[in-house]
Formats: C-alpha cells, structure tokens, sequence
C-alpha cells in the first residue's frame, strides 16, 4: 500500500461521515501530493483537512476545496507553506466556513500572481471584510473569488488598499462595498500598471472624504480618464487626491469637469496643463482644478504662448497675493480680471466685442440702418439660408461669431472690417439693385441665350406664352439660362469682383486689408485639376477676381476661354461700373462655360496659370457670338456644382434678397405694375423648385407641400416684423465699465414687460468683479386697489397738508433778482447811490450796482428704491425679531416660486401693519410732496430670489406722470423675498444716469442688511452681501448720484457704518416715524 | 473804417491789432462761399422786400459765411456800386444775454449815467444786417423784444430812454438757429419764427463740399474728394449715438491739417473723431470709417 493510500485510508471512516465524496477527493489529493511530501508531511496535511471538516457542520465543503485544491497549490508551495495555507483556511473556517471554502477554491489561481510568501497576508485581507454578518460573509467571499482575477493586475499591497476601501464602504453599505468591488477587476485591468496605485489611492481618499462618491469613481472613472493622455493619467489622479483630501466632498466633481474638460483640449497640451495644475495645487487645490476645467474655453481662444500669460497671471494672484479665493475665481472665469486678461491676450475677435461698431460703421458707409448679426441667427429663421456663410439679406448684415484668421487681434479686428465692408458693399454698390433689360455703365443689356431653356429645374414645361411670372428681376434674368447654378455662380462671382473693386477705389484705407485677406483667400483654394471644367473655369474666375491669376490651374488648350473671361471680368472692375454690368458680363462668361464640356480631365493634361499677356488684358466683352445671345450648354453627364466661396464674401443671394426686399416693400400698398400684389403659393413654390439659393434646412424629399408653406411662414414672419433689428431696442451702453449693462436677447412677445439687465457683483475676497453676474428683471408693477392712496391721505390728512406745504417753500421763484452785478440788466439805485456815495468819501468801492433777475429751475431727479423682501412682512407692534431665512431654497427657483404662489394665495385678507405698509404710506406721502415740488421721481422695488431672479419693480418710472396707475401699484406694494441690494442698486443708478438732472438722488429704504441665496459664501455670511452693496453704492455716487440709505433696522448701525462709509445713512429709531422722516430727509438732500 | 477778409484773419493770428466800433464793420473782398441752391437770390429779394430771415441748419454748415457773403455782395449791387459791404453786427447768442445787452444801458461814468448803445440799437441806427447767431440760446424774453422791428413797423422801443427807432434803410434782421438740438427748452417761439422766411442749410453734396473743402483748406483735389466722403459717411450716423454730423468747417481744418503735412488718419482722428463725440464707442465706429477711406 502506497502511503498515500495509508493516509486515505486512515482518514477515511471520518470523512466518510461528513460527506460522501470526502473520502474520495482526499485519495485523489494524497495521489498526487505522494511524491512531494513526505509521508508525515502529507499525514498532517490530510489531518488538517479533516481538522478542518470537523470544525462546523458545514465546514466539510471546505474540506473538500481543501483536497481538491491541494496539489495545484502545492506545486507553488513548499510543505510548511502548504500547512500553513491550510492553517490560514482553518481560521477562516472559523467565522464562515463558505469564505474559506471560497479562499481555498481561489488559491490555486491567485497563487499564478501572488508570491508564495505572499499568501498568508493574503488570506488575513479577506479575514479583514469578514465580520460574521452574512453580508459581510458575501463581500469576503467575492474577495477571493475576484482576487485570481484582481492579483492579475495588481500587487498584494495595492489590493489591500482596494480592501481599506472596501471595509470603509462596507461600513456604510455593503451593496456599495459589494458593487465597487465587482467593479474593481473590470476597472483596474485596462489600467496601465503606473496608473493603478494613483487610482487606488484617489478612491480611498474619496471613500473617506465622500464615500457615496466612489461608486460613481469607479463607474465613471474608466471613461473619465479615456479623455486624458495616458502617460498624463497618474497625476492627474494623484492631484485629484489632493484636492479631495483639502476641498472634500467637492474633489469628485472637481475631478469629473477636469477630465472632462481635457478632452476637449489636443492631448499634446494635457502634460503642460497638469504640471501648471499641479503648482497651483501647492498653494490652491481648487484652483488648480478649476484652471483645468476652464482650460478648453481659454485654449480655444489664445495660443500656448498667450495661454502661459494668462494663467501667471491667476498664479500671481495665488502665490504672490496670497489670495486664494481671487485666484479660483480668476480661473474659474468668475472674475472681471480673468476676462478682460483673456480678451486683451487673445487674437481671436468676438462679434459681440465689434458688433456696436460695426453696425455703426455700417450704417456711416451705407447711409442706411444695417444691424449687424452673427450668422447662425439667419438660418434659424428659415427663410433659404443655411450655409454659416457672411452674407447679407439687404438690410442685416450677418458676420461670423469669431475671426480668428491671424495671430494678432487688431489684425483680426481689420479682418470683420473686410467682411463687413464686403457685405455693406453690397447694399452701398447696389447689388440688390439689378433691373432686368437696363444697361449697363460699360455694357449693353445681357444677352441671353437664344433659345428658351428647354427643362427648367423642377422638371414642368413653361409655357410660352407666360413669359413674366418671374417675382423679382434677378429672377427674370436667371429665368434666361438654363443652368442656373451655372449662371447664378458665375454672377456671384463678377458682382463680387465689381463689389470688391468698388471698395478697393472707394475706401483707400481698407484696400490693403482687403488684399490680404484675398490672398489668404487665394491661398486657401481647392484644387482646380479635379475639377469639371465648368467648375475649373469659374474657380478660374474666382481666382482673377481674387487679385491671384498666377494661381490659375487651367487646361491649356482652352487658353482662348480664359483669356476671355479674364478680359471680360475687367469691365466690372472699372469705374462705374454697375450690377447691370455684371449681369451682362454674367451672362456673356455663361456663354463661354457652356460651351466647354462639363468633364474632368485626365492627368496626362497640360495645365497653365494666367500669363502676362492676360494679366495685361483690357476690359472687352466676349465677341464673335453675335447678337443672338451665348448657346445654352450641352446636356451633360454631370451637373454644374460651384466651388466654394472665400470666406470673406460669403453667401450671395441676390434673387432671395429681392423677393424679400419685394415683400417688405410691397406690405399693403400696390403700385401699378403689380409689384406689391401678394404672392401666390404656386408662384412660390415654382420659385422654391427653381431658385438654386434658397436652401433649407428641414428640406425634405417629397415633401414639397409643406416645405413651401413652411417657407412661406417663415418669409412672413420675417418680412412683417421688423427687420434686422432695425426697431428693435438697442441699449447704447454708458461709457461707466463698471456698471456695464446687457440685453440678452428678449425677444420674446410672450413676455413683453420685462427687460433684462446684466450686472457685475463685486466679489470682495477676489478683490475683482464677477462678470455678468446678476441679472436684473425690470417689469412693471401690478396694480391694485385706487382705495388704498385715498384712505392714506385722508388718514395722515395733517401730515400731507403739512410736507406739502413745506415742500412748497422750496420751490423756487421763477426769476430772482441778482444784486450787486458789476454788469447787468439795469442799475439798482440803493447800490450806485452807495457807490456814489464811498466814492465821494474818497474810499475805492467796487463798481457792483448792476443787478440782473435770474430764471432760477430746479433740476432735481431722485429715485426712491424700496426693500419688498419677506422680511418688511413683519409687524411692527411687535418687538422686531432678526429675521431668519431659515428655509433656504437649495438654490432652486422652482421651489422659491411654489413659495411665492403659496404665500401669496395665504395672505391674510386684513393684515395689522407691517413695515412695508409704512413703507407704502411713505410712498404716499412723497408722492404728495414731490409732485407739489415738481422734482423728476422715480419709485421702485425691489426682490428676487437667487443671481438670475433680481427683480426690480417700477412702481413709477423718472419720466412716468403720476396717475391712477402709480396710486394702484402704489397700493400693491407687498413684500416677497429676499435682498440682494447690489444689482438693485447698480440698475436704479443706470436709470438715474440716463436722466437728465444736474441733481441726482437715490434714496434706498430697507428694513435689514442685504441678504439673498448665493449672496455670500454660504448662508450665515454677511460680509459678502455688504461689500458688493457698498460697492455698488460707491459706483452709483462715481456716476454722480448721490446715494442714501435709511433703515428702521435698530441693529443698523453695525453693517450700514462699514457699508456706508462716508456715504449718507440714517437708523430711524421709531418706525412709525418713517413717513414723516423720509420727507424731512429729502428736503434736506434735495434742498439747496 | 472798413476790414477785408484777410486782415481779419490776420487778426485771428494775432499778427494785426484793429479796435472799431461794432456797426463799422464791413467786408471788402468777397469771402469765399459756394451757392448750393437759390439761397443768394433768395436773400437778395428778402433783403430788398426787408423781410426778416432766418437761417436754419446744423453747425458749421455756411450760415455765418452765407451772411457774410451776403453783406458784401449786396452792397456791390447797390446803385452806388460801392466796393464794400453794408455794415454787419453779429451777435453770438448766450442764454444770460438780456434785452439790454441787445438795445443798451446806462453806464456810470464818474457821477454821471452816459447811455451806451446795444448792437440792435447801433444796427438800427446804422442800416446794418443784424445777424443774431444761435438765437434758441438767448433768454425767452430778450426774444420778444425783437417783434416789432420784423413786422412791417421796423421800429426799436428803447424804453430807458422814452424812444421809439426806426430802422434806417439797409436795416435786416437776420437769425440763426440749429434745429439739431431738438430740446424743449432750446425751441424757438412760434410768434419769433413766424416773422421771418426760412432758409434751410444743409451740409453740401459730396462734390461741393470736396470743392469748398478743397479751396478753403487749400489741399489737393483728391484729399478733399476723400474729407468730402468721409463727411458723408460719418452723417451717415446721425441719431445713432451722434447727434450732429460732422460739419464742414471741420472737414476744412482736417484739410488744413492735411495740406500741412499731418497724415490723414491723425488730421481726421483730431479735426473729425475726437473733436465729434466722447462716446468711445462712436469714435471706434469713425476710426474705422476714416481707417477704411484714408491708407496708412
């Protein structure tokens, strides 16, 4: 008997009570094990075993994957290790016999990764999850199942930390724990190696700092990281610890928008990024993420040199200022210097920067009101345009959004010039302007071709004897050819060419930036010799128009054809030329193109550019067609497609523009030539089959029907409403850059009181301004009852005769005489007597006996801006109590409003008196006063809830006359939220400025400190909140408006002396006396 | 004693010193002025009907020349054929100036009151065209004081004295006023404006102008054919941010500047951008304008 089979058998009666197969299994190991272990080796390898069966009821299933598991294990493993990982599976055993069965089943494959001495630590990890519960029992045993796997890829000290995050999890919840965990392997694995312990790490801080996060980490992660350049990803992760570990549960999100945010940036950057990232980290982790998340925004506007200048400069607000808040907002872009650093750096131009005066620029060169808009706006109209080309619809311009062509910014600005000069050329120089059959300056009227188009585009037959149902005349003139792309390309080009040369003698000054951006243009064209030749010879054309015939790719034996064209396109380049010019000349090139076959040539073609005989040519018409007109072009296999336009000249759509122009013109009158009759579907509909410019987008195959009506929709729409801006408010700004002012677009007829204003908010840490930061909705007010007014006067009847009377007195006497003039209207004769008089007496008196009388007129405006915030709700009888905003919104305006609709339908019907009645009262009050004054007043309120939902309420504007509806807004005055005074401010001084007063007054009247969601760091900080509004007071008295707080606050004077300064404020102490008060003050502020 | 035009500019430069009595001015050579339209025959039939006239227009259109041109050339056309103009009183408008700035005062001179004439009263005396300039300007009721001297009265009550003048002969009244202002305040009374026959200045055509700019700056041609554009288009922006055009006169001394020796973008950046607005917006719109007509 082998020993193996003595050892099998010695055991045997005992396993066999534990399980049928125990007997079995043990005979097969011991088999194998004989020849490596020694028989008492393999003796007390088997008793451990059967030790093992025996601990627990069923811990023989452990028994089991111990005797199955034995040999492969022992091929790793020396005998004292092999007792030793059987020992290890015995401990285990005792708390869960099932997770040392999993820990002996996953041996065999975790020892291909692990050391041998490596399996008892091994074997404690999984000992560390298990803590008797069964959840716990699961998680160790997908420990040891997942570890062969999981050892593959990392190293035993790496999985113990995946086990320090598991077991951190696993304390809040075992699914999270059990979810990262079978999502670990799949994770890990596609890692490159350096990556994996950055990886681990980062998970464990965030587990600590944020365990709910790491779920989403290790969802996210793998994607998150694909964005970034590989050898860039270990610090990245090492940063994004760091940022966790200092900034907590925001290190996640940070991470996420960082990642993010590189993908949009070329890879080749992402190394210069993260080390710059990284020695922002030094001083803040913050911002060194918020730098890489702002990073593609500020990479697609400058240049890696640029770049480098605008973040030393956030760096020196970090390092060398020391100010950490000014520096994350710097390069979170929350900051008025980041932006303006940006822009000055950046060579890219924005419409919105040039768009003011380039509107003006175009207006001073054509006479005519153009708006000026980036291009994307025309096509949402859908009225055929679709290309984001520049062009032009004849009474708008249209611009792309940014330049950026050269490196210099003034150079890119010059650049918009030449775009905007070439569109404005077009409505100056009259493109729009052709009449079919009119000559030309140089030329008869265009020859068409001698026979009718046989197949117009849309396929109909037109008859004969219909010849002028044509809309426009451009219309009439293609109507003549039957390609029309061919003609409609081949005119684009020679109007281009004539508007071109007209700018170039016209404007002196531009001309020079006009050729260079021709010869990028020149530079940029496609290829001629893949061309058909039809295409070929208009990109040949393009390119003489362009100032570039050396650039010419032309088959030489057509070298007649070109020298033609070229000649022919000089016509349109002299002076006086006109758009009837270029139609003949057009039509004349159309003669020649369709005479040559629309076909590629083959590569064995000779190819020559414009030599200089040609260069030389003299302007002539083509000749020898005779009278009767150019041929039409031969049918051919392929269709005529026109090569692209350079950029700077955009899309031309002179049919398009004259039907427009024709709408607008013809919106209710009909003059005699039936120009102005409206238009019919089916003319539409022809001219849409027809036009080749009229493109759009939703265009669908079949469908014409709705196209059309969708079209024609569209065209009323735009030819009904004014167009291109040109009614449309335009806010001009006030010259002030601190309180810069911005419409967004609000156009919307839905709401059509409420104007939007954008302000900056000072930001006292960053010691800068967040740009645009507040928007300011200005509506006017409700209106309520008339009663209210009546009752307030008739109840402070004494009060109201009273200010009236006093306010009386200071209005002043029409003419006042001036006394003691050395010059004037006439002598005062107490005066000459007196001089006289000291004159004789021998003293040297002045000469002052003349007086004069004076037009004495008050020039006052002041505007009376009121606190509605919640708090004002608050009853004076009682003993005021600081009011807490304690139901915060968590920054949703949804909520705030359902608030707003509650508490306001719970109002109750009879109120005692709040603080905002007074407030209405004093309203009352100075309306009874001001009016008897006759000084500009404005009355205001304001509230909102959050940046974007300032509102600010005109109760009555400066130049509003007092009536019934001043009394019935007046009346309706009532509190509702919170107070973010800044904005409030900024926009009533904005109004003050644009009034007309030598005297300008803001009179702001609040019951507490300024307060409002995101009005500081967090909720319970004040400083922020007084420090933009004594900013703002400060810019307002900048602006020559002299500002005034009063509040009925008792604790007042705390914030209002550090939020004053010098400014005037007044606490009064008896909040009934706030009518009264308020008069009194503005006597005093107002008087002279 | 008479002046010519050029010893007047000599006395703008400082180099000539004359002192004279107000009424004793007159022009001895033509100054320089281009009709546009009919506004010469006009002027001469109102002159001889003594109608009263009143000259609107912006700033710097010609109003003041226009008068001046008129002075001298009417009085070559007197039977007399004398060689200088009639008399010629300007009186720039203020908003203190009072009905006796107008008519005159009484002065104290040692212990006596001596009477001084005011430039309305010498004109009356005198024959002379007087020509109120920016009327809107002066005080509502100095305005009132010239009513009965448009209508067919011609008389001046000087109410210190107890008198009652009636004009001489050559005697007009000429006003000036720029409607550009559109102010309340800055209009003129409709019992004033209904006294006079109206003519209207505008800023020239482009040729003219090029022409006027040309003779009066003494640049080449087609520097002014460029100042002549560049006016038109700035004008262009009237009631967009601008509230007057530019004038000729300003385009003049651009082309001063020019024929000079400045280079065109700074003479019009001085004569034209910054002397028009203080709006920096505006002026980049004018800077582009001018930077398109005029190369570097």
């Amino acid at each position: 008997m082998s020993i193996a089979a003595e050892v099998a058998a010695r055991y045997e009666p005992e396993l066999a009570k534990f399980g049928q197969t125990l007997p079995e299994d043990l005979a097969v190991a011991a088999a194998a094990l004989e020849g490596r272990l020694s028989a008492e080796e393999l003796d007390r390898w088997a008793e451990s075993g059967v030790r093992l069966a025996r601990r627990s009821l069923r811990s023989w299933e452990a028994a089991a994957e111990y005797f199955r598991a034995g040999p492969a294990v022992a091929e790793k493993l020396s005998a004292a290790e092999l007792l030793a990982w059987g020992e290890a599976a015995g401990s285990l055993a005792d708390r869960s016999s099932l997770v040392a069965a999993a820990y002996l089943r996953a041996s065999p494959g975790a020892l291909r990764s692990l050391p041998p001495g490596d399996v008892e630590p091994w074997a404690r990890l999984g000992d560390r999850i298990c803590r008797g519960s069964w959840k716990s029992i699961a998680l160790a045993t997908s420990f040891y199942q997942e570890s062969p796997e999981l050892l593959e890829s990392l190293t035993l000290r790496q999985l113990s930390r995946l086990v320090d995050i598991i077991e951190a999890l696993a304390e809040r919840s075992y699914e999270l724990a059990a979810r990262c965990f079978e999502a670990a392997a799949s994770v890990l694995a596609p890692l490159s190696p350096a990556d994996r312990e950055p990886f681990l790490e980062f998970a464990w801080v965030l587990t600590r700092a944020s365990w709910a996060d790491t779920r989403i980490y290790f969802e996210r992660a793998p994607a998150l990281l694909a964005q970034v350049d590989p050898p860039e990803r270990a610090a990245l992760l090492e940063l994004a610890a760091e940022v966790t570990a200092s900034a907590g549960r925001a290190g996640f999100p940070l991470f996420a928008s960082a990642a993010d945010a590189l993908r949009g940036v070329d890879r080749a950057e992402h190394p210069r990024l993260i080390r710059f990232a990284q020695r922002l980290a030094q001083a803040s982790t913050v911002a060194a993420m918020e730098y890489l998340k702002s990073a593609p925004i500020v990479g697609e506007r400058l240049t890696a040199d640029q770049m480098a200048r605008w973040s030393d400069a956030g760096l020196e607000i970090l390092m060398d200022q020391g100010n950490a808040e000014g520096a994350e907002a710097f390069f979170r872009l929350e900051s008025a210097r980041a932006e303006r650093l940006l822009a000055q750096l950046s060579a890219r131009v924005e419409l919105t920067a040039v768009s003011p005066v380039l509107r003006l620029y175009a207006k001073a060169l054509t006479g005519e009101t153009v708006a000026v808009h980036p291009v994307q706006e025309l096509e949402e109209k859908g009225i055929g345009w679709v290309a984001g080309q520049a062009t032009t619809e004849g009474t708008a311009i249209y611009l792309p959004s940014a330049v950026s062509t050269f490196s210099d910014q003034r150079d890119n600005v010059q650049v918009y010039k030449v775009y905007a000069t070439h569109q404005t050329g077009r409505i100056e120089f009259g493109s729009f302007d052709y009449r079919h059959g009119e000559p030309g300056a140089h030329t008869s009227p265009p020859r068409l071709p001698a026979g009718r188009p046989q197949t117009p585009r849309g396929g109909a037959e037109r008859p004969e004897e219909e010849p002028d149902r044509a809309l426009t005349e451009m219309q009439r003139l293609y109507d003549g050819f039957s390609d029309r792309s061919l003609i409609s390309a081949l005119f684009t080009v020679v109007e281009d060419t004539r508007v071109d040369a007209c700018t170039a003698r016209e404007y002196g000054g531009i001309r020079l930036w006009l050729r260079r951006v021709q010869e990028q243009a020149a530079a940029e064209r496609p290829d001629a010799r893949s061309m058909p030749l039809r295409s070929a010879y208009v990109e040949a054309l393009l390119r003489t128009s362009l100032g570039n015939p050396e650039g010419i790719e032309w088959p030489a034996r057509h070298r007649g054809l070109l020298r033609e064209g070229i000649a022919a396109l000089r016509i349109v380049e002299q002076p006086g030329a006109t758009v009837q010019d270029s139609a003949a000349v057009a039509a004349a090139l159309y003669g020649l193109a369709a005479s040559l076959p629309n076909e590629r040539l083959g590569g064995e073609e000779q190819w020559v550019a414009a030599d200089e005989e040609m260069l030389a040519l003299a302007p002539a018409m083509p000749g020898g067609e005779g009278a009767d007109g150019a041929p039409q072009p031969s049918a051919d296999a392929e269709g005529f497609e026109s090569p692209p336009q350079p950029e700077f000249r955009g899309d031309f759509k002179p049919e398009l523009v004259q039907l427009l122009m024709r709408l607008r013109e013809g919106a209710g009158e009909t003059d005699g030539d039936g120009r102005g009759t409206p238009l019919t579907a089916e003319q539409l509909q022809e001219l849409l089959e027809n036009s080749t410019e009229i493109l759009i987008s939703e265009m669908a195959e079949g469908d014409l029907a709705s196209t059309v009506s969708l079209f024609l929709t569209n065209l009323e729409r735009e030819t009904n409403l004014p167009s291109g801006g040109e009614q449309a408010p335009v806010r001009e700004r006030s010259g002030d850059g601190s309180g810069d002012e911005e419409e967004p677009a609000d156009e919307e007829p839905a709401a059509p009181e409420v104007e939007y204003f954008q302000y900056d908010e000072w930001d006292f840490r960053a010691g800068d301004y967040r740009p645009r930061w507040c928007t300011v909705g200005q509506r006017p007010y409700e209106e309520g009852e008339i009663d209210f007014y009546e009752e307030t006067l008739v109840r402070h009847h004494g009060l109201v005769t009273e200010t009236r009377r006093q306010f009386e007195l200071m209005r002043p006497e029409a003419f006042r005489k001036i006394k003691r003039l050395e010059d004037g209207e006439e002598i005062d004769l107490d005066q000459a007597t007196e001089f006289l008089v000291d004159k004789r007496a021998g003293a040297a008196p002045l000469a002052r006996f003349y007086y004069r009388r004076n037009k004495v007129e008050r020039d006052v405006a002041v505007s009376f801006l009121l606190d509605m915030s919640a708090s004002t709700d608050e009853e004076i009888d009682k003993q005021r109590k600081k009011y807490d905003e304690d139901d915060d919104f968590d920054g949703d305006p949804a909520k705030y409003f359902q608030w707003l609709a509650q508490r306001r339908s719970l109002r109750a019907a009879d109120p005692p008196k709040r603080i905002v009645d007074l407030e209405k009262e004093s309203a009352v009050l100075l309306v009874e006063a001001l009016e008897a004054i006759g000084d500009a007043y404005g009355i205001y309120g304001f509230s909102g809830y959050g940046r974007d939902n300032v509102e600010f309420y005109v109760v009555k504007d400066l130049d509003e006359p007092f009536g019934d509806r001043v009394r019935r807004r007046i009346a309706k005055i009532e509190p509702v939220r919170s107070t973010r005074m800044g904005p409030a401010i900024r926009h009533a001084t904005y109004k003050l400025t644009r009034h007309e007063a030598k005297v300008r007054i803001l009179v702001l009247v609040s019951d507490g400190r300024p307060q409002d969601h995101g009005y500081g760091r967090d909720r319970t900080e004040k400083e922020y909140a007084v420090h933009d509004t004594k900013q703002a007071l400060i810019e307002a008295r900048r602006a020559g408006v002299t500002p005034f707080l009063i509040t009925v606050d008792k604790e007042g004077h705390d914030y209002l002396k550090q939020m004053c300064d010098d400014i005037g404020y007044e606490v009064v102490a008896d909040i009934e006396q706030l009518p009264r008060r308020l008069t009194t003050l503005y006597r005093v502020l107002a008087g002279d | 004693m008479t002046i010519t035009h050029e010893e007047l500019s000599h006395a703008a430069s400082g180099r000539g010193f004359r002192r004279r009595a107000v009424e004793e001015f007159r022009l001895t050579s033509e100054p320089y002025y281009l009709p546009i339209g009919d506004e010469v025959a006009l002027f001469e039939h109102a002159y001889r009907e003594k109608i009263p006239v009143l000259l609107k227009g912006p700033t710097g259109s010609g109003k003041t020349r226009f008068v001046e041109y008129m002075s001298w050339r009417l009085h070559e056309r007197t039977p007399e054929g004398a060689t200088e103009g009639v008399p010629l009183i300007t009186v720039a408008c203020h908003e203190d100036l009072t009905a006796s700035d107008l008519v005159g005062r009484y002065l104290i001179e040692g212990s006596e009151t001596r009477w001084i004439d005011g430039p309305i009263t010498r004109a009356v005396r005198v024959g002379a065209i007087c020509y109120l300039d920016e009327i809107v300007e002066a005080r509502k009721d100095t305005t009132v004081l010239i009513h009965p001297l448009t209508d067919y009265r011609r008389l001046l009550p000087v109410e210190k004295r107890g008198e009652l003048l009636e004009a001489a002969d050559g005697f007009l009244l000429v006003l000036s006023y720029n409607p550009g202002y559109q102010s309340a305040l800055k209009d003129i009374k409709h019992s004033t404006r209904q006294r006079f026959i109206a003519i209207e200045f505008g800023y020239p055509p482009r040729e003219q102008e090029a022409e006027i700019v040309r003779v009066e700056s003494e640049c080449s041609d087609a520097i002014a054919a460029e100042l002549a554009k560049l006016g038109e288009k700035v004008r262009n922006l009237r009631e967009h941010g601008l509230s007057e055009g530019v004038s000729t006169r300003l385009l003049v001394y651009a082309g001063k500047l020019i024929a000079r020796g400045i280079t065109p973008r700074s003479a019009c950046q001085t004569a034209v951008v910054w002397a028009l607005t203080d709006d920096v917006e505006i002026q980049r719109s004018i800077e582009e304008v001018v930077s398109s007509i005029f190369p570097e």
